[in-house]
C-alpha cells in the first residue's frame, strides 16, 4: 500500500483533534436547523401565494418560487453576505454587516424555501376538492380547513420528497465555511493548515459528514414511512 | 304570523361562463319535510343543491334559512350588502351536506370525523362531542366502526359515516347530493333506510337522487328539473302517476320501465 494511501486511512489525527471538529458540526446543525425551519415556513407561504385565487399575488409567489430555486446555493451564500448589506446599508445610510451565521441561514433559507414552495404546491393540489368543501360545509374557515385538513394531509403525501430537501439543505451547510462560518470543514481547513496533513483531516470529515447523512436519513425515511403507512392505508 | 319555511330560494340563476345552469328557481322547504328532486343529469339539480349552501355562489337570487338571507344583509330602507365568508360559514352550520364522494377527511378514523366540526367549529368539549357522535353513529348504525379510517370501510359505510358527521353539528336541513349515485346497488339500501328513518324523525331534507321508488316512498314533494328550471312541482302521487309535463313524463317512462 502506498504511503499516501495509508496515511489517508490513518484517522488519528482526525482523532486527536475531534473536540475542536466535531463542535464545528454543532454550526452545521444549528444552520441546518434555523435555515430548515425558515424554509418550510417561507415555502409555505411562497406555495399559498402561488395557489392565490388574486392574479399578483400568483405572480409574486411565482417570481419568488423561481427566483431562488434557481439560484445556486453558493452564489447566493455569498450575495447575501457580502451584497445585500452594502445594500440594506446604502438605502438605510448607515454601515451593515452581517454575522456570517445569519447570513448563511438567511441564503440557505431562501434557496430551500423555493424547493418546499413547489413539494407544498403539488401537495396542496394533491388534495381532492371534496375534502375541503366537506369542510366548508360544515362551515369551517379557509384557514381551519388549511390547519386541519390540508396540511396533515399534505405532509404525509410530501414525506419522501421533503426528506429529500432536508437532506441536500444538510449538505449544503458544508459550504458556510466559504463565509467564515467556523463549522466542520472551516476547522479542518485550519487544522490542515497547521498539521500540513490533508489526506487524513478532510477523509474524516468527508466519512463523518457519510455516516451522519446515511444514518440520520435513513431513520428519517424509516419512521415516515411507517407513520404515513399507519394513517393512509 | 305564520312560521318562515326553513328554507327559501328565490329565483336563483347561476351560470359558469356563458352556460346558463340554473334558469331562476323558486320554491320553498318547510319544517320537517322532506323535497326531492328529480331530473336528467346536467338538469341542473345538483347545482341548485350546492347554491343552496353557497358551495357555488348564485349569480343571482337568493337563499333563506328561517328567514334568514344566506347571501347577503339587508338593512331596514332595503338596501342589500354582501355578507362577509364568516357569517356565511356561520349560517352553513345549520345545512348539513352529504355528497355523492362522501368526502370523508381520510387522515382521520370515522370519529375523528365526527367530533372534528363540533368541536373545532361548534367550541363543544370532547366529552360532549364524543357523546353526541355516539348517538348520531348509533343511528347510522356504524358504532362498531367508530375507530376505522374511511379506507377501511365498504362505500355504504362511508356514506353512513358521512351522515352522521353532518348530523353531528344538528343542522335545521340536511342537503343530499346524489347519496347512492357511487355505491353498487347491493349497498345503496344500508343507506336509504338511514335516510328513511331520518325522514320519519322528522328530519328536513333536500334530496337529489336518481332513486325514483324512494323519491315516491319518502318524499312530501318532488321537483323535476329540466334544462335550469323546475319543469314538474308537486305530491309524488300526483308526479309520479300524473305528470302535466310532458318532459317529466318521458323521463320517468325512461326510469319506471
Amino acid at each position: 500500500m502506498s504511503e499516501a494511501l495509508k496515511q489517508s486511512l490513518d484517522l488519528a489525527l482526525f482523532w486527536e483533534y475531534r473536540a475542536v471538529l466535531l463542535s464545528g458540526l454543532l454550526f452545521n446543525a444549528g444552520i441546518f436547523a434555523c435555515a430548515g425551519l425558515a424554509a418550510l415556513v417561507l415555502g409555505l407561504a411562497a406555495a399559498l401565494l402561488r395557489l392565490s385565487s388574486a392574479r399578483p399575488l400568483r405572480w409574486i409567489g411565482t417570481v419568488y418560487v423561481e427566483l431562488f430555486r434557481n439560484a445556486p446555493d453558493y452564489v447566493m451564500l455569498v450575495w447575501v453576505h457580502f451584497v445585500l448589506p452594502l445594500l440594506l446599508g446604502l438605502a438605510l445610510r448607515t454601515r451593515i454587516e452581517f454575522h456570517p451565521f445569519l447570513s448563511a441561514v438567511v441564503a440557505l433559507g431562501l434557496v430551500y424555501s423555493g424547493y418546499f414552495a413547489e413539494t407544498f404546491r403539488a401537495g396542496i393540489q394533491s388534495i381532492p376538492k371534496g375534502n375541503i368543501e366537506a369542510g366548508r360545509a360544515v362551515g369551517m374557515s379557509e384557514a381551519l380547513i388549511l390547519r386541519r385538513i390540508t396540511l396533515p394531509q399534505v405532509v404525509r403525501r410530501m414525506l419522501p420528497e421533503g426528506l429529500n430537501i432536508f437532506i441536500s439543505l444538510f449538505k449544503a451547510t458544508t459550504i458556510v465555511s466559504l463565509i467564515a462560518v467556523p463549522d466542520l470543514m472551516y476547522r479542518v481547513s485550519m487544522v490542515t493548515q497547521q498539521e500540513m496533513q490533508p489526506l487524513p483531516l478532510y477523509t474524516g470529515a468527508a466519512l463523518t459528514y457519510f455516516a451522519i447523512i446515511l444514518v440520520v436519513a435513513t431513520l428519517l425515511r424509516w419512521a415516515g414511512d411507517r407513520w404515513s403507512r399507519s394513517v393512509l392505508a | 304570523m305564520t312560521e318562515p319555511p326553513c328554507i327559501r330560494v328565490v329565483d336563483v340563476h347561476k351560470k359558469f361562463g356563458p352556460l346558463e345552469v340554473l334558469k331562476g328557481v323558486s320554491f320553498d322547504v318547510h319544517r320537517a319535510n322532506v323535497v326531492t328532486m328529480i331530473g336528467a343529469s346536467g338538469s341542473g339539480k345538483s347545482t341548485l343543491l350546492r347554491c343552496i349552501n353557497y358551495l357555488e355562489v348564485p349569480t343571482a337570487g337568493a337563499i333563506f334559512i328561517d328567514g334568514e338571507s344566506l347571501g347577503f344583509r339587508e338593512d331596514r330602507t332595503g338596501r342589500r350588502t354582501p355578507r362577509p365568508l364568516r357569517e356565511i360559514n356561520r349560517m352553513r352550520r345549520d345545512l348539513g351536506v352529504v355528497f355523492q364522494q362522501f368526502n370523508l377527511w381520510p387522515h382521520m378514523t370515522v370519529l375523528g370525523n365526527i367530533i372534528e366540526a363540533p368541536i373545532r367549529v361548534l367550541g363543544m368539549s370532547r366529552k360532549d362531542a364524543l357523546q353526541v357522535a355516539g348517538e348520531c353513529l348509533q343511528r347510522v348504525r356504524l358504532s362498531d366502526k367508530a375507530n376505522e379510517y374511511p379506507a377501511r370501510l365498504s362505500g355504504g359505510q362511508q356514506q353512513r359515516a358521512a351522515i352522521a358527521r353532518a348530523l353531528a353539528m344538528s343542522p335545521k336541513v340536511l342537503l343530499f347530493d346524489e347519496p347512492t349515485s357511487s355505491l353498487d346497488p347491493e349497498l345503496t339500501d344500508e343507506v336509504l333506510n338511514v335516510m328513511r328513518e331520518l325522514a320519519e324523525a322528522g328530519t328536513t331534507m333536500i334530496v337529489v337522487t336518481h332513486e325514483i321508488g324512494f323519491a315516491r316512498e319518502v318524499s312530501d314533494r318532488v321537483l323535476f328539473l329540466h334544462d335550469g328550471s323546475i319543469d314538474e312541482d308537486g305530491h309524488p302521487d300526483q308526479v309520479f302517476t300524473a305528470p302535466r309535463s310532458e318532459r317529466c313524463r318521458q323521463f320517468l317512462a325512461k326510469y319506471l320501465k
